[in-house]
């Protein structure tokens, strides 16, 4: 007869088994661990990340990978995005009466290959930038051509020499690759490269950089493995290896930091880093980000009569007790800009908000209601996705707008949707309230301002004057950051008083860092953080 | 005959994966939302011809039968498309994320069979006793916590606070996976011989799939148990009595096999679920298997991506189904009469 059984007596062995091999494994990674002091771990959510070719990739977390590998001609230190320092190019210089850089390069750099760092590598890898036209192409749309003067002189000829470039060149999008290892494996740079170029495959798993660390593996939505560069053209890289783990729970990296077994973890919740602050052997490292959360009012009287009139916009503007949010959703870890420019860059600063920005005062916005002929109030659509960001989430934020506003008589109804359809709709101007995010195209005020006035600015159906406009090219034209700086200003007290952007808050993030290690420091400038620094404590 | 019965399901399994896919196919269209124009970055999305061109690119600016019949002509060339999100083959995403749930939901499966069946056996035979009211708050248990918290919990007690349990993951947190075979770890490191890898494969494996069988193990403990019961009362098992034979072969050869029937159906059923929904568990224990893959595509409307899972839940779902049915030619000898 048929004979299914797994008889008890079987059923305990192999639980015994079972029991005795996680025991057995257990003790093998103590073991482990208690060596690799070589090594770094991080641990972050990776879930995003997709490429790390330089001509494709457009993500949050492969600037940590990308940075780690290649170098772009400039940098910024952590903290200051208003001055360019020196990286593969040792020095450079506005020419052609303003409408060209020219870079020197730095003689003593070479790939991971072993070539050596030329003009020829900086023409191939940014025209094939440009000609992929994927997503990271569109930031190098001012650059007309790119000219080799000498192997180690480079010329960048802009299309508008009023819109700026330079600060834009220290983010990942613009690393250097090695041109000759890229054309072995299949990249091409010519016009036709979005559909010749086959390199991306061999780029995903290696690199062709110059930086401190070659990539050795990419194990999709598990890690990516880091490996030192011993040819590196400064001193060597502190870490013999460093790997980034994908954790998508920040539970789990919570769990994983405690034990030692991440030096460092990325996503922690607010309360969670609240918890740690008082940890032995684990430090919070804090940066401000250049990153905010905002809320758009529509212009549109075909989407809300009552918020095209500006003074009901700016009674909204009124109605929220932003002071209290940052509080209560944010524990107090964020700032707030007057406008669309972030605090540290344009001259932007929590000083000049409090000169030039919203204030919470009730009476105010009742008054504004008044004026615009409201007194009995009015109601809109507050659109927004369902999901988490900067550590708290958009139904909260949405919540405590709805309450704000209640008690000056404005109705904000929650219209929650998810977050591709919350995109999609709000980048094709049919909502007439958002909440959002916004995430830097580079370190250069002029993308935030020229951005409000361009395409943001079709999305609130918001027909701006040619004086903003004017204000928004000033700037750009600017000889000094001074002086780019004051019309910066002007610029956002013009925003400011029209009211179709309300920045709730610029959140400052924090990074629990084991005492293990040090050096770990957080910059908004695209890349989150330099591995480099990073060294055992 | 049974040859033939086996090639009429596999034919209407085919068919049925397809039906699967268009219904799921005019269900994401129907969503009023642009995943081209949600996945490009905010400077891309505002420039019209940019946006075009990717569409293009997916042949989503073609008529809706159109789209289905291009995904159609690929399906049997073997290419499903590509992710819009990961902008890589969704046959390479699938064959790189599926051994990993295979492997989870394989070990899962395990533990409920190695586990469940013979828990459901000694609490039918000792009915009412405390080895029965233990399988059944056991299995209570299992089905009623949610998997998010019940995976959380085991981590942070036997991982954050025991420390006997290996760190989230499929490896240490510092190794390398073995080289590629299947895909699995446990036997891609058998097969070079790499026994340290082996070792901690299958301690990471523990953990999750326990978790993961918690619920299903609740389900054919007790299916099992009453299955059991009813067997029991059956007048076979009166006459294997009545004939003299111990009671240990009573149970083991005339009650358990007729009882295994509808268990069996559950079991291939679950096993099936297992493979489809293990979204939480590979979330808290940072698992890169086809449940994270599963979510982020439907989250991103990336069509290509949806529709490939879409059809390889169906094809598993639908086999799974057909080894159960075959199955029954072995386990109940009357299946074939019929």
């Amino acid at each position: 007869m048929f004979t299914s059984k797994i008889s008890r007596r079987t059923s305990l062995k192999l639980a015994a088994t079972a029991f005795g091999a996680t025991l057995a494994g257990a003790s093998g990674i103590r073991f482990a661990y208690a060596e690799s002091k070589d090594v770094l771990v991080v641990g972050l959510d990776m879930s995003d990340m997709n490429s790390f070719d330089p001509g494709h990739q457009f993500t949050y977390s492969a600037p940590i990978v990308m940075v780690a590998a290649y170098e772009p001609l400039v940098t910024m230190d952590a903290g200051d995005y208003e001055t360019v320092h020196p990286k593969l190019a040792k020095s450079w210089e506005r020419v052609d009466d303003g409408s060209a850089l020219l870079f020197h390069l730095r003689d003593d750099v070479k790939f991971h290959s072993g070539n050596p760092l030329t003009a020829d590598d900086v023409k191939f890898t940014f025209e094939r930038l440009i000609n992929l036209k994927d997503n990271p192409s569109e930031l190098a749309a001012n650059i007309d051509r790119i000219e080799v003067v000498d192997p180690l002189t480079v010329k960048i000829v802009m299309k508008d020499k009023n819109q700026p470039l330079l600060n834009l060149l220290v983010g990942p999008t613009f690393v250097i690759a090695d041109s000759k290892t890229l054309k072995a494996h299949g990249g091409t740079s010519g016009p036709d490269a979005d559909k010749t170029d086959k390199a991306t495959g061999w780029l995903d798993s290696n690199s062709a950089g110059t930086g401190p660390y070659v990539i050795r593996q990419w194990e999709r939505n598990s890690q990516v493995v880091l490996d030192r560069n011993n040819a590196y053209w400064r001193d060597s890289a502190p870490f013999k290896r460093i790997v980034l783990k994908h954790i998508p729970e920040s539970a789990t990296q919570l769990l994983t930091i405690e034990n030692g077994d991440i030096d460092a973890a990325l996503n922690l919740t607010p309360t969670q880093l609240d918890d740690l602050k008082a940890k032995e052997g684990i430090v919070l490292v804090e940066g401000v980000s250049l990153d905010y959360v905002y809320m758009t009012l529509t212009s549109g009287a075909g989407l809300n009569p009552a918020l095209a009139k500006k003074e009901a916009r700016q009674a909204i503007a009124h109605a929220i007790n932003y002071d209290a949010m940052i509080k209560g959703l944010m524990g107090g870890y964020a700032t707030r800009p007057a406008s669309f420019i972030p605090n540290g860059i344009g001259g932007a600063t929590e000083a000049l908000t409090k000169e030039i920005g919203y204030q919470y005062d009730p009476e105010r916005a009742r008054a504004l209601l008044a004026e615009a002929g409201l007194s009995d109030g009015f109601s809109f659509e507050l659109y927004y996705g369902e999901a988490s960001v900067a550590g708290t989430t958009y139904p909260l934020i949405a919540q405590t707008i709805k309450s704000d506003l209640a008690k000056v008589g404005i109705t904000a109804n929650l219209s929650p949707v998810d977050q591709a359809t919350a995109r999609d709709k709000y980048r094709a101007g049919e909502l007439p309230s958002v909440l959002t995010f916004w995430n830097p195209d580079g370190p250069e005020a002029w993308t935030w301002a020229s951005a409000s006035v361009q395409r943001v600015a079709k999305r609130v159906r918001w027909d701006v004057p040619p004086e903003v406009t004017e204000l928004v090219t000033k700037a750009g034209s600017a000889a000094t950051t001074a002086e780019a700086n004051k019309w910066y200003r002007k610029y956002m007290e013009a925003l400011v008083d029209n009211a179709n952007y309300l920045i709730l808050f610029q959140p400052i993030y924090r990074v629990a860092t084991r005492t293990t290690i040090k050096g770990w420091r957080l910059t908004a400038a695209g890349w989150q953080v330099d591995l480099y620094d990073v060294k055992p404590a | 005959m049974l040859f033939g019965y086996i090639v009429k399901r596999l034919v209407a399994a085919c068919l049925m994966s397809l039906a699967a896919t268009l219904v799921i196919f005019l269900i994401a269209h129907m969503v009023p939302t642009d995943p081209i124009r949600a996945m490009l970055g905010d400077l891309a999305a505002s420039n019209p011809d940019t946006v075009a061109r990717f569409r293009a690119q997916w042949g989503l600016d073609r008529p809706l039968h159109e789209q289905y019949l291009v995904f159609l002509k690929g399906l049997f060339n073997g290419d499903l498309g590509v992710s819009i999100k990961t902008r890589r083959g969704v046959v390479d995403d699938i064959l790189q994320y599926a051994p990993a749930t295979l492997e989870l939901a394989t070990v899962a499966a395990l533990m409920t069979v190695v586990i469940g069946i013979p828990f459901g056996v000694v609490a039918a035979v000792f009915r009412d006793r405390w080895v029965d009211h233990m399988a059944r708050l056991v299995s209570l248990i299992g089905v009623a916590a949610p998997t998010f918290w019940l995976a959380f919990l085991a981590l942070a007690l036997f991982y954050g606070g025991l420390k006997i349990a290996p760190s989230p993951g499929r490896l240490n947190l510092t190794d390398i996976a073995p080289p590629t075979v299947t895909g699995m770890f446990t036997i891609d490191s058998i097969i070079v011989g790499d026994w340290d890898s082996f070792r901690a494969a299958l301690a990471h494996l523990i953990m999750p799939s326990a978790v993961l069988a918690a619920s299903t193990l609740g389900l054919i403990t007790r299916t099992m148990r009453s299955s059991m019961l009813e067997s029991l009362g059956q007048d076979y098992v009166r006459v294997a009595r009545a004939k003299g034979l111990p009671e240990r072969s009573v149970i083991m050869w005339h009650a358990v096999p007729n009882a295994l029937i509808p268990v069996v159906t559950l079991g291939g059923l679950a096993y099936a679920e297992l493979l489809a929904g293990t979204v939480m568990t590979e979330t808290i224990f940072a698992w890169p298997g086809l449940g994270r893959y599963t979510y982020q595509s439907a989250t991103a409307l990336d069509f290509p991506a949806i529709l490939g899972i879409t059809l390889v839940v169906a094809v598993v779902y639908l086999i799974m189904n057909l080894i159960v049915d075959i199955s029954y030619v072995f386990l109940d000898p009357r299946a074939i009469r019929q």
